[in-house]
């Protein structure tokens, strides 16, 4: 429901513009009103620029393509009066990211549930009959915090994270070990919420979650293909990402280096997967090509032969 | 004048004989006789030819003073088989809709409720287990907080309706239960403080009420900031097919079992009436963010027959 509010902000093609790569648009500044709780919770918080709280202020902090952060400034102010009927609508969406925010404070000891939620709620200061309103209650809780990570993922890749000196692998590697870091308060409670997330009424959320997720990594580390490997590299990358994520859960090593390592050979493989598909592509068209040779001239022999007989025809 | 005064007295005859059914039916087919020739031509006039101190009963034009009597003695005489007809009429889908509602407030351990028109504690007593259930599963992770205690409060117009409630909490073992509690009252003047509940039902009883918006205020009122509102109420099918059947079924059919089953043909005669005066769904959902509410939505159950009215205030 924060995302709708985004796209009524910004115009519809918010999330389908991320996959199209169109320039970034900053979503809706009341999103960024838990930012601050939510980098207290984040381990990996270097170079974070402090948002000022403010329900509907634009954060002047955000670096960011200034003009195009600028120019969406400048068309929110109009919008937002002419649009004072929808206002109800936007407050809900801000008291629910609110109580969220605040919820998942509570998560690690009260798990993605209904009751970390009224317990938010109560900090909040809202009744927590408010609960009962969210569509798939945990799944909300859950939704959020994905949104809210991949928030910060790109806020962290937007404030000048070195990436230059870098192979791609190590790029990719180094952009999911910052994400995965973003989940390391929780792992607890991480199984939960992976079974909410693949519970079949909140798989299209979540899988469409992901895919953004995916989507913004390849991008930060370069990719602009925009053939049918885009398909291929977003899904091996989210292949990548799940097995790790899944490693993760029952990694005990200090400070997780065993999933770091995992981590890096998964990517290799997939790079080099890539390799070898570039190799076979290669050498299925060189054959291709002895066969398609005799194809064409095939082919050929037809179209004569027709042209011929309709020419004789035309007489 | 010369009308209600005539009117007047027969209800009066009525209250001494309270609850007897061959009182309420005389006096509401004395009333029906002086109104039932007019019934015709007000039925051709649209609502808004109402003046302002005239409200709709069923069909009927009834001067709003008035329909609040009617409609006490229309629950006075039904309250004792009121549980019987529900499941007959509606095949026992209420008990569906009313678990629907329920499940829709999601309601929590110290939670403060306030069952509006629930007379017979259908609703009541579903939260109640509800909370009861949740709380036990809940016990190993309890919150500070939560260890307050949940109230739900029973609020009905009809002390007959009341009765009935009490008689059925007592069956259940829940006679002396705190955290039940009966209050009579009425829905457009709550003796609730502002801001005291978390979550506000009323379900089938807002047709009932003469001046909807203010009901929808008090709700407003009572309710806390995040507090729910929740209103089950019959609405209007718009199902081509469907809805003649069920026009048939509403004319035909109810007056009839009502008759055989309640003893009283006049008082489900209005109860029919009164669905169709009720406003539609989209309407409904006007007047309730008109009251102040927030994120309105409404969801039909059986193609319309029954909606389910949400709203939050914030």
């Amino acid at each position: 429901m924060y995302r709708t509010a985004a796209k009524r902000f910004l115009g519809v093609g918010f999330t389908t513009s991320r996959l199209l790569r169109l320039p970034k648009p900053r979503p809706n500044p009341t999103i960024i009103t838990p930012y601050s709780h939510a980098s207290a919770l984040c381990t990996s918080s270097i170079g974070h620029t402090e948002s000022p709280i403010g329900n509907q202020s634009v954060n002047p902090n955000q670096s960011d393509p200034t003009a195009a952060s600028s120019s969406t400034a400048r068309e929110e102010g109009p919008r937002r009066d002419e649009s004072s009927r929808k206002k109800p609508r936007a407050e809900f969406e801000e008291e629910q990211a609110r109580v969220l925010a605040a919820s998942l404070r509570h998560v690690p000891r009260l798990g993605w549930t209904e009751e970390a939620m009224i317990a938010g709620s109560r900090e909040v200061g809202v009744s927590p009959s408010i609960v009962g309103s969210f569509s798939r209650k945990e799944a909300a809780l859950v939704e959020y915090f994905m949104d809210e990570c991949l928030q910060l993922l790109i806020d962290r890749v937007d404030s000048g994270l070195d990436l230059q000196n870098l192979i791609p692998s190590e790029r990719v590697s180094k952009l999911v070990r910052i994400r995965l870091e973003m989940q390391i308060p929780y792992m607890s409670k991480w199984p939960q919420a992976l079974s909410i997330q693949a519970h079949p009424v909140n798989v299209p959320t979540s899988f469409k979650q992901r895919a953004m997720l995916v989507d913004e990594i390849w991008h930060t580390v370069g990719d602009g293909a925009s053939d049918l490997d885009w398909y291929v590299k977003r899904t091996v990358l989210g292949g990548v990402y799940s097995t790790t994520e899944i490693y993760m859960l029952t990694d005990d090593s200090p400070e997780y280096r065993d999933t770091w390592a995992f981590l890096d050979d998964r990517v290799k493989d997939a790079f080099d997967l890539k390799k070898s598909i570039q190799e076979a592509k290669y050498f299925a068209q060189d054959i291709g090509a002895g066969v398609g040779k005799s194809f064409q001239g095939l082919m050929n022999g037809v179209m004569q032969t027709m042209s011929r007989r309709g020419g004789s025809s035309a007489f | 004048m010369h009308l209600t005064s005539r009117a007047d007295s027969s209800l009066s005859l009525v209250s001494s004989s309270q609850g007897t059914n061959f009182a309420e039916a005389m006096a509401l087919r004395s009333i029906s006789r002086r109104f039932g020739s007019r019934v015709l031509s007000y039925r051709s006039s649209s609502v808004a030819s109402l003046h302002s101190h005239a409200t709709s009963f069923g069909f009927q034009q009834v001067k709003e003073e008035e329909k609040r009597k009617l409609v006490g003695n229309v629950f006075s005489n039904v309250a004792s088989s009121y549980d019987i007809m529900n499941d007959v009429m509606s095949g026992g889908l209420h008990r569906l809709w009313k678990e629907r509602l329920v499940g829709k407030l999601s309601p929590f351990a110290g939670m403060k409720h306030l069952d509006v028109a629930g007379g017979t504690g259908d609703v009541a007593f579903r939260i109640f287990d509800a909370v009861n259930s949740v709380k036990r599963r809940a016990l190993r992770k309890v919150d500070e907080d939560s260890l307050e205690e949940t109230q739900i409060y029973v609020c009905d117009i009809n002390p007959n309706m009341l009765n009935v409630g009490k008689q059925r909490a007592a069956e259940r073992g829940l006679g002396d239960n705190k955290s039940l509690v009966w209050v009579e009252g009425d829905a457009e003047a709550l003796s609730f403080d502002d801001n005291s509940m978390d979550g506000y039902t009323i379900a089938f009883g807002i047709r009932n009420v003469t001046h909807i918006e203010k009901a929808l205020a008090e709700a407003y009122r009572v309710l806390k900031r995040g507090g729910r509102f929740l209103c089950l109420e019959l609405s209007h099918v718009d199902i081509p097919v469907f809805k003649d059947v069920y026009d048939l079924y509403s004319f035909k059919v109810i007056p009839n079992l009502g008759e055989l089953i309640a003893g009283d043909r006049e008082s489900y005669q209005y109860l029919v009436e009164s669905i169709r005066r009720f406003p539609p769904q989209e309407k409904f959902a006007t007047m309730i963010a008109d009251a102040g509410f927030e994120k309105v939505e409404y969801e039909n159950l059986v193609g319309g027959v029954v909606a389910i009215h949400s709203a939050i205030k914030l």
